[in-house]
């Protein structure tokens, strides 16, 4: 190239523009949640920061968080699954009847709970592996039927539990250890092992993660089972805080994870760009929404419709219409 | 007819163009030229209006022209053939031809779907396609078809100008015959053509004038007498470049050892097919494009099962069922739908070239690091000279040469053992062209068994140890490595 001076101003001038637009598209989750935070701090004169409010907000955070840890696999290969809320009302509702109705330790009832999501997340993902239904179907079956258990379990009256005899697990450091732990190891499997580089190659091209010898069906379901171990952790710390089952127990935990996935610029169809990091963003910029709207004054029942609007508004924004075929149209 | 004043285009901080300026007159045949990643494809598209340029501008037939679009340009007169995949998926021949146009059809709010369907008909007879059915799910036909589809597309409005980008190389026989033929009509019609190519006979046989880029500036313009293929090459490289581009040895010898085998396998077109590839064998496939060798190369790596017979590896015993057996054996494998099958383009050159390597780069703990991805990769991109910002560029910004080669460099960091080349060369320019050659060369002295299914007979000829011909799912002939063996022999095989 011909190295002339004028030419080395313009590539300087190009590349600052592209540094530019590096960081840009870095920080924008980023200030999202800090603008979110210090908007309700202000707005609710500093009620966001009292101490009764910063616990809540831990564990609301809590449990987010936890899950969006174990659905971002899920997430990455372009998978979804609308049951993990209902399928962690089930396992709150195993777990409240082991320790109201028997004498078993209460390692049993965390175990049981736990294995209730694994199972159901893994039958999920294992059903429309093999059958190659669209997950989207077969996670909305699981949704009814977990659905269905649940208001059966609690026909007769909803279930409480002592909740002076579980107290230890509402302590804030035992929550942030589990976190901290969550996140190191998501974190790790998901940006330095196989397993998420194969989940993120397969959100990229199914076909291409097939033919370099990625066993597609197992990566994909181990993606659910790992996502069913979260929410297993998450449902039993929730039945502890809230000391007991009723009809509305881990509802809405799906949707909430759907718009952390947006919210934290984690793409929709998975592939390459996928970040853990934008999850857990996410995670706590749609924690530090609902608890700052509540608190707002805005009437609980109204804070999921403005969720939904919120998440229609992203999704519009920055949903990437690319992989469509218009863009067979130029060439590269 | 068309006069490019001072076009210049970056993306980010790679510009792509720098002002440049050309010519192409009436009835002139004008060929472009230039090493992977030189700009071609981006200054066919701005002229076919599927990209804007930063700067510049055109005179078409005198006039100002800047198209927005390309089927605006395309009513402008200016048409192209595109170098990646470009029909659309689920719908009909017919309506892939008039995507875009359907308007022109529609009264009251319905589309005339018999005249469509008639014109289109009438369209691929008269470029010589008029087997190619217009009612026929585009899905069904193969990727040659789909091809001859876009020529047909390009031809709905009857184009002054005709952009043909580096098409011939997705194309067999058939095609391009076809090609040529509608090529050589639109210069007697006293119409234009800008072809871009990296076959430089080719080049030489049809071009009048040839234009040359490189890093995207215009080196140098040809006229008919001065064009030749070394002074192509070194215009487009920089520099001299010598020795020879195949083989040099008729040595066509590799060990008794079999390390492949397919015994009777059946599967699409392919019937009873057998097959035995040795250690330290380059074994060349060829035939038309719907002969069965395409199917041939997934039967072997595993991607589909066979109706009857088996695939096996025969050092271990291990029958290949699906890729990950295949590649935990150390097998290899270029599809030759590059866009559909072999590359993530959404994913940076670093995940594609490693994705096949996990294995090696395992550590305690499943750890991969990013240091040794960046190793492997980085190696690949000097060997094969990747034209990229670095490793973490996604693909989709490549040039469509440079994406082929990172589907090269994914198995040539694995150190497999038994390669299947599906068109590996195409759309690679001359230098790198050589070098893979080169290095094909070097892997069967180390020992490695290659299969080469090509659509370029004189990289067969140039390449194999020996050739196996295939006509409608047999064995036609089976060709041993020899000097004489010529084009026209072949060609009377497998048509
Ligand atoms: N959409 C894009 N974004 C970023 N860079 C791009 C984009 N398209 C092209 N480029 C860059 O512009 C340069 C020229 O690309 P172009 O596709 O025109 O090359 P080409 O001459 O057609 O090469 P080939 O022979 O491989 O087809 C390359 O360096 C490529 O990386
Ligand atoms: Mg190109």
């Amino acid at each position: 190239m011909r190295a002339t001076a004028e030419t080395i101003d313009i590539q300087e001038i190009l590349n600052r523009k592209a540094r530019r637009k590096d960081l840009l598209r870095n920080i924008i989750p980023f200030s999202g949640l800090v603008f979110i935070f210090v908007f309700f701090t202000v707005v609710t004169q500093g009620k966001m920061l009292s101490s009764s409010n910063l616990t809540n907000l831990i564990s609301q955070c809590f449990s987010v968080t936890i899950v969006a840890a174990g659905a971002s696999f899920v997430y990455a290969h372009g998978g979804m699954d609308f049951s993990i809320g209902p399928s962690c009302g089930v396992a709150q509702l195993v777990a409240a009847l082991i320790i109201t109705r028997s004498d078993l330790p209460i390692w049993l009832a965390i175990a049981a709970c736990i294995l209730v999501t694994v199972v159901t997340s893994t039958m999920v993902g294992a059903t429309s592996a093999y059958l190659r239904v669209p997950v989207f179907v077969v996670s909305l079956c699981m949704r009814a039927i977990c659905s269905g258990i649940l208001t059966v379990g609690i026909a007769e009256s909803d279930i409480a539990i002592d909740y002076a005899r579980f107290s230890g697990f509402n302590s804030e450091v035992l929550k942030a250890v589990v976190l901290l732990v969550v996140i190191g190891v998501s974190y790790y499997l998901f940006e330095y092992t196989s397993l998420g580089k194969y989940e993120k190659a397969m959100g990229g091209n199914v076909v291409t993660a097939f033919q370099a010898g990625v066993v597609v069906k197992r990566t994909q379901i181990a993606a659910y089972t790992l996502m069913g171990l979260c929410v297993g952790i998450a449902g039993f710390f929730q039945l502890t805080r809230t000391a007991g089952v009723t009809g509305g127990s881990g509802s809405g935990l799906e949707f909430d994870i759907m718009v952390a996935i947006v919210l934290g610029g984690f793409p929709m169809m998975g592939g390459s760009a996928a970040r853990l990091r934008s999850v857990i963003i996410g995670a706590l910029t749609i924690t530090i929404l609902s608890n700052g709207l509540v608190l707002w004054g805005l009437d609980y029942l109204l804070v999921n419709g403005v969720k939904g609007l919120l998440f229609l508004i992203i999704v519009a924004i920055t949903y990437d219409r690319t992989n469509q075929n218009q863009m067979n149209f130029t060439s590269a | 007819m068309l006069t490019v004043k001072k076009i210049s285009k970056a993306f980010g901080p790679t510009r792509a163009l720098i002002d440049v300026d050309m010519e192409i007159r009436r009835g002139e045949i004008r060929g472009l030229i230039g090493e992977n990643g030189s700009g071609k494809s981006t200054l066919a598209s701005i002229i076919a209006g599927a990209q804007f340029a930063d700067s510049g501008s055109f005179e078409l037939k005198g006039k100002p022209y800047a198209p927005r679009n390309m089927v605006g340009a395309q009513n402008h007169g200016v048409s192209m053939i595109i170098q990646e995949m470009g029909t659309i998926p689920g719908i009909t021949v017919a309506a892939n031809i008039f995507t875009g146009r359907l308007e022109e059809f529609t009264r009251f709010g319905f589309i005339n779907m018999k005249a469509i369907n008639r014109r289109a008909a009438e369209l691929l007879q008269e470029i010589g396609a008029g087997d190619i059915h217009p009612e026929t799910l585009i899905n069904r036909l193969n990727f040659e078809e789909r091809k001859i589809v876009e020529i047909a597309r390009a031809m709905v409005a009857n184009p002054d100008l005709l952009i043909v980008d580096e098409t011939t190389t997705a194309l067999a026989q058939r095609g391009r015959e076809l090609l040529y033929r509608l090529i050589r009509r639109l210069h007697e019609e006293n119409k234009s053509v800008l072809f871009i190519s990296h076959d430089l006979h080719e080049l030489m046989s049809i071009c009048d004038t040839i234009t040359v880029l490189r890093d995207g500036i215009v080196i140098d313009t040809l006229e008919k007498e001065e064009i030749s293929v070394d002074r192509m090459r070194s215009l487009m490289v920089g520099r001299e470049l010598s020795g020879s581009y195949f083989r040099s040895d008729y040595d066509g010898s590799y060990s008794d050892e079999v390390v492949l085998e397919a015994k009777r396998v059946t599967s699409g077109i392919l019937e009873e097919f057998n097959l035995e590839l040795h250690k330290g064998e380059i074994l060349g496939v060829g035939g038309l494009s719907d002969c069965g060798m395409h199917e041939l190369g997934r039967v072997l790596f595993g991607i589909d099962k066979p109706i009857t017979g088996s695939v096996t590896l025969k050092k271990n015993n291990v029958q290949v069922k699906d890729p990950h057996v295949a590649t935990k054996n150390n097998m290899a494998y270029v599809s030759k739908e590059r866009d559909r099958e072999a590359i993530i383009l959404n994913a940076s050159i670093k995940e594609n070239v490693v994705l096949p390597s996990h294995r090696q780069l395992r550590k305690v703990l499943g750890l991969i690091t990013r240091r040794s991805e960046t190793n492997l990769t980085n190696k690949q991109i000097e060997t094969l000279r990747i034209k990229c910002r670095n490793g973490k560029q996604i693909c989709n910004e490549l040039s469509g040469g440079n994406k082929q080669k990172v589907v090269f460099a994914k198995w040539l960091g694995k150190e497999s053992d038994i390669l299947i080349l599906d068109c590996p060369t195409r759309g690679i320019d001359v230098g790198v062209k050589a070098a893979m050659y080169k290095l094909m060369t070097e892997l069967k002295a180390q020992g490695k068994s290659i299969v080469m299914i090509s659509e370029e007979l004189p990289e067969l000829i140039g390449m194999s140890d020996r050739i196996l011909l295939l006509k409608n799912g047999r064995l036609q002939a089976e060709l041993r490595r020899s000097p004489d063996i010529s084009e026209k022999q072949i060609i009377q095989y497998i048509i």
